[in-house]
């Protein structure tokens, strides 16, 4: 499902991103992505969710190389990735409902059906009290599965996370974690940026290691 | 958490309408855009408000000029009434002497009729329909010279372009004739008036249009930058629409929806500005035309001119957002 073939990433200005990074990730896998901050994680779900273009290498997402995807025809191969920022990237002058709609908007979905599917999306976060919330309103963690409903609504093939668990206390973590492993369970390929190490262990799933910019096995 | 309920992906839902379902999907899409562009207007009531307002005035000028020279289009004379001569003897001429003068002048073969105005008589008239009745109270004595009006007799039967030349010559000589008499102060024929008139409204016509092109810019610039601000606010907005899988024609969309509605709401205010200043116009100026004993009906924009005002400006608005849609709204994705 996911493909990268010696791929480096280079701001400009700044020092190398990712250098020389090759794996794969199969339909239906779900890995974590772990390695110091500033390791180039971010960097690299950024490439896969088509936010950046590498400087070098190809990246191929369902089979498709991401280099060859007109600017045209990036929104449509966009939808099929969700993606859960660190910074939520909610709409602070929007409900929670229409945040959550966002997608299903844009995909010009009924509203009816846009209804009941922000209900169950936050329902499976365990936020459906909080649907006409503002996002301000909200504590840290739950603006972050605000995020999450958000990611998975239209249910995509691929979801990716950056540090989901960062503001959540280990109760809501160990819950998180079980639905993404569900949704995995499901079909859905997931890879999750963390370093929260003890939580990974546990789950024993594959893990990619960044160690500046450089992916050390995979 | 609750049980999970995997539902199909969006693109693989079955379609229900077969191929009207993208249509569907795409009107959708349309209708929200129509509706979030103007929950953006309302959102902001005075920002607004400030900005229909100067669009207004902006369409008001041109519109207003051009209204007020379709009004003085149509007064459009009949020729013959413009083949008369006014007379104006000397200040002090006895009425004895402006009635032998009014005889001897009947009495020439190119005259058809005289007709002779006196001071105290001009005077009473005008104070009656001027509406400057305390102006003429005011003074202290008449400052009104005897008049003569000459209507020539009219030897030309056509009413072409030669004719009127025809006639136009014969004035010129009349008028000679009439400046050389001693108590004569001043001659003149009104065709020259109307020539004028006529000179004055094809200047207007070309500053109408001038002004009209130069608003229609300011229209589009008001606009423009009107939604490059919105652009600006609106930047996390849209930078998540992006990162969520909208295309740019979604993410365009109501702004140029946005500018559409102010260049509409724009012609909306002109119109009003220009009805309503008509309106408030109309009865001094009716009272003005009763003391030219004319009658004259004023012609207001009128419901084709105001929808073609509405849309005119709705286009220029839609065309300024365009505008700034197309210079602030690049780079969403990376290249």
């Amino acid at each position: 499902m996911i493909r990268f073939e010696r791929v480096s990433k280079r701001y400009p200005g700044s020092v190398v991103a990712l250098s020389d990074v090759s794996f794969h990730l199969a339909a239906g896998e779900m890995a974590f992505l772990t390695g110091h901050s500033g390791a180039g994680k971010s960097t690299l779900l950024r490439l896969i969710g088509l936010l950046d273009r590498p400087t070098g290498g190809q990246v191929f997402l369902d089979g498709r190389n991401l280099a060859k995807v007109s600017r045209r025809k990036l929104p449509l191969l966009r939808r099929k990735v969700g993606i859960i920022f660190q910074d939520h990237k909610l709409l602070s002058d929007k409900t929670v409902f229409d945040n959550v709609a966002l997608p299903l908007i844009i995909a010009g979905v009924r509203y009816q059906e846009i209804r009941k599917r922000v209900s169950a999306a936050l329902d499976q976060v365990d936020l459906l009290r909080k649907v006409k919330s503002m996002p301000l309103a909200l504590s840290g963690g739950e603006q972050q599965r605000v995020g999450i409903a958000r990611a998975i609504i239209s249910n995509p093939p691929v979801l990716l996370a950056d540090e989901p668990t960062g503001n959540l206390d280990p109760d809501l973590s160990a819950d998180l974690m079980t639905l993404f492993c569900r949704l995995n369970e499901l079909g859905t390929t997931v890879l999750i940026a963390s370093h929260d190490i003890a939580l990974i262990q546990q789950l024993n799933r594959r893990v990619l290691v960044l160690e500046q910019g450089r992916m050390n096995n995979g | 958490m609750a049980n999970i309920r995997r539902q199909q992906p969006l693109s693989r839902r079955n379609p229900k309408g077969g191929l009207s379902q993208p249509l569907r999907a795409w009107s959708r899409r349309h209708v929200y855009s129509f509706f979030s562009s103007l929950g953006a207007l309302v959102r902001s009531p005075l920002g607004t408000l400030m900005t229909v307002a100067v669009l207004g005035i902006a369409l008001a000028l041109p519109l207003g000029l051009w209204v007020g020279l379709k009004n003085v289009q149509q007064v459009n004379p009949a020729t013959d009434e413009f083949s008369t001569l006014s007379v104006f003897l000397n200040a002090g001429t006895k009425t004895a002497e402006a009635n032998k003068l009014a005889d001897e002048i009947l009495s020439w073969s190119e005259v058809d009729k005289v007709t002779s105005l006196s001071p105290d008589k001009a005077l009473a008239d005008f104070r009656e329909n001027s509406g400057f009745a305390a102006a003429v109270d005011a003074l202290t004595e008449n400052p009104l010279p005897w008049v003569l009006e000459i209507q020539i007799l009219d030897s030309t039967e056509s009413t072409d372009e030669n004719g009127e030349l025809q006639l136009k010559q014969q004035l010129e000589l009349l008028l000679e004739r009439l400046q050389a008499l001693p108590a004569v102060d001043f001659a003149q024929y009104d065709l020259k008036w109307l020539e004028r008139l006529q000179a004055l409204m094809g200047l207007g016509a070309t500053i109408s249009r001038l002004l009209a092109i130069l608003f229609a810019f300011a229209v589009i610039f008001v606009v423009g930058n009107t939604i490059r601000l919105d652009i600006q606010n609106r930047k996390e907005e849209i930078e998540v629409m992006s990162l969520v899988g909208a295309t740019e024609a979604f993410i365009r969309r109501p702004f140029l929806y946005t500018g559409f509605w102010f260049g509409l709401l724009g012609g909306l205010v002109a119109v009003l500005l220009v009805s309503l200043s008509l309106a408030l116009i109309n009865a001094p100026l009716q009272r003005l035309l009763l003391s030219y004993q004319s009658q004259f009906e004023l012609i207001t924009p009128g419901f084709s001119g105001g929808i073609l005002v509405l849309a005119g400006g709705g286009l220029l608005g839609l065309l300024g957002a365009a505008l700034a849609v197309r210079r602030h709204l690049q780079n969403l994705n990376p290249s």
